[in-house]
């Protein structure tokens, strides 16, 4: 539980004295250190364990790909949803990979509006963490619309055949947009900030094959001071409009279940409600991850335990904010002496879906809580085990929402309990194998750390330690 | 491409100018000054972060990215909300949970993806449209030194395109400025014509790529007997039997099942007894034989009409063209003789609603206040909202109907209308039961006895207006005069 | 601190100093004529009661809202670590340091709730049960009854004056003594008390505004008064370093990059504000619950649907619009504009929240609500005055000062 480590490379840097700033990035780095150790990653041969990752991931997905096609030609009826509960596990895995993507946008964009500068050690394999929870996500309504092959009715285009259009007042369309343009907005952020690192890789590539894939990809780059700074505005323009992007998408989300008229669904909250909890599980997700990445690839210097306690305080921060959001759900539905309300709400807690609530509640939010102690926010050990229970209970939190309030119609005569079927559970465990696919081959070819942002923030920092020095020795060094 | 090719004793290349290599930002910021004060202006700094303070240091202009992006947002925000009028206000209108055609809460949601999606992309197309990439092809990667620009080198380089360009003097300056190495660049001279394999590679993938395409479209022109390709089958094909297929399940092998013996099919049980129908129907043979002929043409929809029949061309051409006007001719006539069932034409039952039927005028059940105040509740319940609580005609629906101004709403009948007056409550009944006009038949939702009560109300709906003091029963007479003191 | 700067720059300026007086004495001479006006105008002695009660409950909340903000923004600071906003930090201390104050200007309504039933303000303050006109609020008075209310709004007024006396009692101790560990107690305590700040900000806001309409309820209503706190807070930082800076005061504490930021702010507040209040009618708009739309149909009718959409105009668009671009957000009269701007439209919000109930709109009660609106602010301004006279307008002890002197924006 103590912070101690007898990794060498493991420097705490989580102790700072007013005034003075502690090290982002720990060990006497250079600009070259810094290219030599993200390049690594890619330029070495992968460990053992990435095979092993790799291969039981990648059958998972193939398992994932197989269903998907089963399903096609089956019909949904193979999962369990059934009267009454017509939106379960596809809706709830939906959300669920859905509020995973919100951290790796929140780091890239709302962290970089914040100048916490702490985010370019960490943001690059949030931002491709987002993109793959998202195509993640959008399997399943892909998926769930019963004839998958048909899903591009979903759009606006001028049909012909039928000479219809979608519903614009439905959430669900919204949705299609919501998703649709957070999805690509995030793909060329994430690859307009990987362009200038491919080219440091193109630069190193030592075949004809690797300098050729990563000469295209890089488009040219040259690090011309031009470019350089057309580059950062429309970086931070970008950054600008996912903040506001990122926000929206779990508030269309939330929109679905919120603009309905099904008691412990309709509820202003949802919105913010709905966001907190998106980034709540995404950085929980993002500690996850990272926490093995960084011991694998020997990152420690980059990926300090600064930035993982960070990301704890944002999860402890959030985790709060969505027990905030609990109680005063609880509170109106006594409040409003809504009868339905308050059922809705007294069902969830001692219904027939008691355990899921429980769980719910556990995990996100007293499960979070052990993060006001130090020592459990700087121990890798520790925050996995905390982040994971925070997903399972971010999941939880989904199913609760959805299935309870479907399962409890107006009339008792419709009533139901939901039973999951085997393929239910297959599938959602198959998205975590085409996510964990799509991550390790992110970290075998692309680089995973934000090589030259990093170097700019060593610049800052330098600058920023000589003024300190001066100010320091008396000097009357004033801006 | 990006391909690096070693300088092996070029054949005199091109100069592209020089680069001056320095190990950090500032000794390049301030070569970059001096190059500036030198007067050069075709120069460029090339660094593996961005390095701030460059663009004064060189004299670099700001970008005009951010307008290009405003009128990209705005662009989007009016394309979503154009296209979401357009489709749901106009084009393609239908209600969805009683929303406004044009829902503008509900448009925001769309309207704002919209704006970011065109800024976000007009940001990021815009941003390399400007800088002139992708640029595969560069002359500064024929330097072998020039690679550890991505790493952690910083370079400075003064284009030979310069107008002030003079090969000494700018190896001079940049020497001045303390490079870690100065070497001079020259213009690629690699082929520039793609290989004609990659051409060839090109020309088949697109060739190839029209197969799809050629086959979708044949099978949407072509006229084939065969039926379609069933990528997916849809609904297309179900276990399921039509009408006059045959079956190996029953022994004579057809799908369509004959009715059971000794049962009766749902809606067709027919009660003869008055008190369900409102007429008796075995006094139906007395009436004129035309009117028979015209009661089992209702029944046969494609029976002709007998226009011998009609003295009143403007009652039968109505009764086939607009059943509501049709009951009004129809309708006089038995006003005029009231039981007694008369040689009137009359349209088909189900059209006109007021056929000429054997009406019985004495109610089949007994009479008695408690009958009548069920027919209260039940008028009021059903028959209010359209003919108004005292039977006048205007009720809610109907006032609706006049503030809306539609033109073709047809007023309510008023019970206390001569015509109706006079008609047998065996009518009235009928009229209950089967609807007319506008009006729908209440058969399915009141019980005969439900109807016959609110007959009985109607009858008392009508008495009320035209009642003298003797009607009143005795004891009661007295709470009358009593009122009539009060006002 | 550096030492070019004599203590006097960080004074209020002469003229200043005296001036509460001044504000006190025309914020009870206007809160006076406000009530006049309401007791005169109205068609009758209750209605002119309800019309008063209303607008002083509406300023209040106005005047207090700056509080409320300062002291999110001082908690905040100390959370995030955050190094620039160390030198504008004092502003928002001693607006935070208004609450105590502010908070006895609730009294009226608590003596009123306490001791004098009726319907004037509160729908459910009856000594019986009965007398409630709705039975769904009669159902609520195990909450919403005169002793709890008291008790919670003495509590929640309470641990708002203790946060902020505290925070502001150890920054101006590090003013003498420059001691680090002042800053890492203010650290410490700032993650609890940021969660304390959102339930008790959550129970002002329903128990105050929201119980107006007793039957009527939003769980997102507790973020709109804190959106909308942040909004004017923001809007008045930037207006008061302005004037000050025009009477010569903190010449290099407050620069440039520091309004560049403070109108980052009001912006990002623009849209949080909109984005909330957006979310909280769209959900009831498409719901089309009748118990849930009354709250906004006594809000579209009766002339307040001019306030109502107007807020969209003037609340979310013009300073959407005005702030977007980073010249005008660095343009100090451009930002002094939008920022003034910002002070009268987030009261017109505040209208908003409270007014409606109170009746049909007419001139008359507006003329008596902007009189009293005035005077409300009048008296905090005095309150800030007297705050600021004895205290130097930056925290010279703040070990991060010269992070804040010496920070430059990036290209945003």
């Amino acid at each position: 539980m103590a912070s101690i480590s007898i990794n060498p490379r493991e420097i705490d840097n989580t102790v700072e004295l007013p005034g003075q700033r502690a090290p982002l990035i720990t060990g006497k780095q250079t600009f070259n250190s810094v290219t030599e150790m993200v390049c690594a990653v890619a330029e070495k041969p992968q460990p053992m364990l990435w095979y092993i990752l790799f291969g039981f991931s990648s059958l998972t997905a193939l398992m994932f790909v197989s269903l998907i096609g089963y399903l096609i030609l089956t019909g949904v009826g193979i999962w369990g949803n059934m009267s009454p509960v017509f939106w379960a596990w596809p809706i709830v895995n939906f959300v669920f990979w859905v509020g995973i993507g919100h951290a790796g946008t929140l780091i890239s964009a709302i962290l970089f509006l914040f100048r916490q500068n702490w985010r370019t050690s960490i943001n690059r394999a949030a931002e491709a963490m987002t993109i793959f929870a998202v195509i993640c996500a959008g399997i399943y309504p892909g998926i769930h619309v019963g004839r998958a092959w048909l899903a591009f009715w979903l759009l606006p285009y001028p049909s012909l055949n039928l000479w219809m259009w979608p519903q614009f007042r439905s959430p669900l369309l919204w949705d299609v947009f919501a998703v649709g343009t957070y999805a690509s907005t995030s793909l060329v952020f994430w690859y307009m900030g990987m362009v200038p690192d491919i080219a440091t890789y193109r630069d190193r590539s030592k075949t004809p094959l690797r300098r050729f894939i990563y000469g295209i990809l890089s488009l040219g780059w040259t690090g011309s001071s031009r470019h350089w700074l057309r580059y950062e505005k429309a970086y931070t323009i970008l950054a600008a409009l996912c903040a506001p992007l990122v926000l929206s998408v779990h508030t269309v989300v939330s929109f679905d279940f919120a603009v309905s008229q099904l008691p412990g669904w309709h509820t202003t909250i949802f919105p913010p409600y709905f966001v907190a909890g998106a980034i709540f599980s995404g950085f929980a997700m993002v500690v996850t991850l990272l926490v093995p990445v960084r011991a694998i690839y020997k990152l420690e210097n980059l990926i300090t335990l600064r930035h993982l306690e960070n990301m704890n305080k944002i999860i402890l921060a959030t985790g709060s904010l969505v027990g905030l959001a609990y109680a005063t759900e609880f509170f109106i539905a006594w409040y409003s002496k809504n009868q339905y309300e308050g059922f809705t709400f007294m069902n969830r807690a001692f219904g027939p879906y008691w355990w899921a609530y429980w769980i719910m509640v556990s995990c996100n939010v007293i499960s979070p809580q052990l993060f006001w102690f130090k020592s459990l926010r700087v121990s890798p050990i520790w925050m996995v085990v905390i982040c994971i229970f925070v997903n399972i209970g971010m999941w939880f939190e989904r199913f609760v929402i959805t299935v309870t309030s479907l399962s409890r119609d107006f009339l008792p005569s419709s009533w139901g309990y939901f039973n999951p079927t085997m393929y239910d559970g297959l599938m959602f465990f198959g998205s975590f194998g085409v996510f964990m696919t799509l991550f390790l081959l992110f970290c075998r070819f692309l680089p995973i750390i934000a090589i030259s942002e990093i170097k700019g923030i060593m610049s800052i920092e330098a600058h920023r330690e000589a003024h300190d020095k001066a100010r320091a020795s008396g000097g009357s060094h004033h801006h | 491409m990006s391909e690096k090719k070693p300088q092996a004793a070029p054949a005199k290349p091109k100069s592209f100018g020089w680069i001056a290599e320095y190990v950090d930002e500032h000794s390049l910021l301030a070569a970059s000054r001096k190059v500036r004060d030198s007067g050069y202006t075709k120069t460029d700094a090339y660094t593996p972060f961005p390095v701030h303070g460059i663009d004064e240091a060189l004299g670099i202009k700001p970008t005009i990215l951010p307008f290009i992006v405003l009128g990209a947002g705005f662009t989007g925000l009016f394309t979503a909300l154009i296209l979401q009028y357009w489709t749901n206000a106009y084009d393609y209108k239908y209600i969805i949970s009683g929303k406004p055609f044009a829902s503008w809460p509900a448009n925001i949601p769309v309207a704002f993806e919209l704006t970011i999606l065109f800024s976000a992309f007009t940001t990021f197309l815009g941003m390399w449209a400007l800088n002139g990439l992708p640029k595969l092809s560069n002359p500064l990667f024929n330097s072998e030194r020039f690679d550890r620009v991505t790493n952690d080198r910083f370079f400075l380089h003064v284009d030979s395109r310069d107008k002030y360009f003079n090969r000494e003097s700018v190896k001079d300056l940049l020497a001045g400025t303390k490079p870690e190495s100065l070497e001079e660049v020259v213009e690629d001279s690699s082929p520039t014509a793609l290989p004609s394999v990659i051409w060839l590679g090109l020309g088949f993938l697109f060739c190839a790529s029209l197969v799809p395409v050629a086959v979708v479209l044949n099978m949407r022109a072509g006229n084939d007997e065969n039926p379609r390709w069933h990528v997916f089958f849809d609904m297309d094909f179900q276990p399921k039997k039509k009408a006059q297929q045959t079956t190996t399940i029953f022994a004579d092998a057809r799908i369509a099942r004959p009715q059971v013996p000794g049962t009766v099919a749902r809606g067709s049980l027919v009660n003869e007894d008055p008190f369900y129908l409102g007429f008796d129907p075995t006094k139906q043979a007395s009436l004129n034989a035309a009117n028979n002929i015209r009661l089992v043409s209702a029944a046969d929809d494609k029976a002709e009409k007998p226009a011998d029949t009609a003295p009143d061309t403007a009652s039968e051409k109505s009764a086939t063209t607009d059943p509501v006007k049709a009951d009004e001719p129809a309708k006089e006539t038995p006003a005029a003789n009231p039981p007694a069932p008369t040689p009137t034409p009359a349209a088909t039952p189900a059209a006109a609603g007021g056929p000429n039927l054997p009406w019985i005028t004495e109610f089949p059940l007994e009479v008695d206040a408690s009958l009548i105040a069920l027919g209260k509740t039940k008028f009021e319940i059903y028959c209010s909202v359209c003919h108004g609580y005292a039977g006048d005609g205007d009720g809610l629906v109907h006032r609706r109907a006049e503030q809306l101004q539609q033109g073709y709403w047809l007023p309510p009948t008023s019970v206390h209308d001569p015509r109706i007056q006079a008609q047998p409550i065996g009518n009235i009944f009928y009229t209950i039961s089967n609807g007319k006009g506008k009006m729908a038949g209440y058969g399915t939702v009141l019980s005969p006895k439900e109807r016959w009560a609110i007959v009985s109300y109607v009858r008392a709906l009508q008495r009320s207006r035209n009642a003298n003091i003797e009607d009143v029963p005795v004891e009661m007479r007295a709470k009358i005069e009593e009122a009539k003191k009060a006002e | 601190m550096t030492t070019t700067n004599s203590s006097d720059n960080l004074k209020l300026p002469e003229a200043w100093a005296g001036k509460y007086l001044l504000c006190f004495t025309l914020g009870v001479v206007l809160i006076a004529a406000s009530g006049l006006v309401f007791f005169v105008g109205a068609p009758s002695k209750s209605d002119g009661l309800r019309f008063g009660m209303h607008s002083y409950l509406a300023n209040f909340i106005y005047a207090i809202s700056f509080g409320i903000g300062a002291m999110f923004f001082v908690l905040v600071s100390f959370l995030t670590r955050a190094g620039w906003s160390a030198s504008i930090r004092r502003l928002a201390e001693l607006i935070s340091m208004t609450i105590p104050w502010v908070a006895c200007l609730f009294a009226p309504i608590l003596l009123v709730v306490a001791f004098s039933k009726g319907s004037a303000l509160y729908e459910w303050n009856f000594a019986n049960v009965e007398d409630i006109k709705e039975s769904i609020v009669q159902a609520k008075v195990g909450y919403l009854n005169g002793p709890f209310f008291v008790t919670r709004a003495v509590i929640c007024l309470g641990i708002w004056s203790l946060i902020v006396a505290y925070y502001y009692r150890l920054s101006r101790k590090q003013d003498e003594t420059g001691d680090v560990g002042l800053t890492l107690d203010r650290q410490k305590w700032s993650a609890v008390l940021m969660m304390i700040f959102a339930l008790t900000v959550s129970m002002a806001a329903f128990d105050w505004i929201m119980s107006i309409d007793a039957d009527w309820f939003s769980t997102i209503f507790g973020v709109y008064l804190f959106s909308a706190s942040m909004f004017g807070f923001f809007a008045l930082m930037i207006v008061s370093f302005m004037l000050l800076q025009r009477n010569g005061k903190l010449k290099d504490e407050v620069n440039i990059e520091h309004y560049h930021d403070m109108g980052k702010f009001l912006f990002g507040f623009t849209m949080f504000w909109s984005y909330i209040a957006f979310s909280q009618f769209l959900l009831y708009w498409y719901g089309n619950i009748p118990e849930e739309t009354a709250w906004f149909r006594v809000r579209i009718n009766d002339g307040w649907q001019y306030l109502s959409y107007g807020l969209i105009i003037v609340h979310f668009a013009i300073p959407f619009l005005g702030l977007l671009s980073r010249h005008v957000r660095r343009h100090r009269t451009g930002l002094f504009f939008f920022a003034c701007w910002a002070l009268v439209v987030h009261w017109l919000d505040m209208t908003f929240l409270v007014m409606p109930n109170a009746g049909p709109f007419s001139m008359g009660m507006m003329f008596g609500h902007l009189l009293g609106g005035i005077g409300m602010f009048s008296l905090f301004i005095g309150f800030l005055l007297l705050r600021a006279s004895d205290a130097p307008l930056v925290a010279t002890g703040d070990p991060r000062l010269h992070e804040a002197l010496s920070y430059a924006n990036p290209l945003l």
